[in-house]
């Protein structure tokens, strides 16, 4: 059994520091590694992710963390991932890392990832190329995402985790305005993570949406914006090798 | 009533400051209610949320404005979940 603790879209600025930190420092005690499913910060800027950095330096498990939008709104995405992996942050975009604890070898593979919607209600590569671009742009994370998860399999982790801001399901949107679902995630995620198999994924981003869903493959999935679970973080027990079943399933359609 | 055409552009507004400012709240619901408009999220801070409201009272000024805005609970989590 592993011990996943998470949290995204915790925002901070120079008046927060601190206010994370009494919680993250019972980590030792309750869970194996910390993932921080992005808008970290609230404009994206060095300074917000200094804030951050000091939030997490030194804490007792890994840090992984991929950026959120408002990570990337100053237009510094490269400085801000700089100073959180100063800090030891390990900062994923389109690549896997490797926690070993309790004996395990855990995978985390992480993207920003994009929008674009949901089967049947999404946008597609068509027409102006902006909008074209948009979901390349939103493609591109979902391959990066599934490479880095093959990648993990073959680096015998025995659990395997998708890392993402942007949702890969619906479910997790509900309370969201529906008007606003191709902004919050994209099914190409969900594909990504159900082509190459995963225990679980998490991401953030929807403020108004709900913790629990799952891909139409049986991935769990949990939103862990900082607004829906109401704590510093919540903590996931992962007991089996539903990756190695989701693989051999996917291998066989 | 607080639904003269120009209401539901005066929101829009709203949104696009503080999106750019220093709050930086994308996260934030405004919903035109007819007679009010009301606020609803969750921010980081309570000097978020003065800040937040101080934004909202000066682009809305003249209107009926409710605040359901809360600051994020920074507690640790009492027990976990057993993903089967």
């Amino acid at each position: 059994m592993i011990r996943v603790a998470a949290v995204g879209d915790i925002h901070m600025g120079p008046d927060s520091q601190g206010a994370l930190r009494p919680a993250f420092e019972t980590l030792g005690d309750c869970a194996d590694l910390l993932l921080l499913a992005g808008d970290l910060t609230r404009h994206g800027t060095p300074e917000e992710a200094r804030v951050v950095a000091r939030e997490v330096a030194g804490l007792p498990v890994p840090v992984v963390a991929v950026l959120g939008n408002h990570d990337h709104h100053d237009e510094r995405p490269d400085e801000v991932t700089a100073v959180l992996r100063e800090a030891g942050v390990r900062v994923l975009e389109g690549e896997g890392t490797v926690v070993e604890a309790a004996g395990r070898r855990i995978g985390v593979a992480g993207t920003k990832g994009f929008g674009g919607g949901f089967a049947g209600r999404s946008g597609g590569e068509f027409g102006e190329p902006l909008m074209k671009e948009f979901i390349r742009y939103t493609r591109r994370c979902a391959d990066g995402l599934r490479t880095s998860l093959e990648e993990l399999a073959g680096q015998g982790c025995e659990e395997r985790i998708a890392l993402t801001h942007f949702a890969p399901v619906p479910d997790t949107l509900a309370g969201e305005p529906l008007e606003i679902y191709p902004f919050l995630g994209s099914y190409l995620l969900a594909e990504a993570i159900d082509a190459a198999g995963a225990d679980l994924a998490v991401h953030g981003h929807a403020h108004a949406g709900t913790e629990h869903g799952m891909t139409s493959g049986g991935v769990p999935v949990r939103n862990v914006a900082q607004p829906v679970i109401r704590k510093a973080f919540n903590v996931y027990h992962l007991h089996g090798d539903r990756s190695g079943s989701e693989t051999a399933a996917a291998g066989s359609r | 009533m607080n639904t003269p055409p120009d209401v539901e552009y005066r929101i829009a507004h709203l949104k696009e400051r503080l999106a750019a400012e220093e709050t930086g709240d994308l996260g934030i619901r405004i919903e035109n209610r007819g007679s009010s408009v009301t606020v609803i999220g969750t921010v980081p801070t309570a000097h978020s949320r003065a800040a937040l409201m101080d934004t909202v009272n000066e682009e809305l000024a003249g209107l009926t404005v409710h605040s359901d805005v809360v600051v994020a609970e920074c507690a640790a989590p009492d027990h976990p979940e057993e993903v089967e």
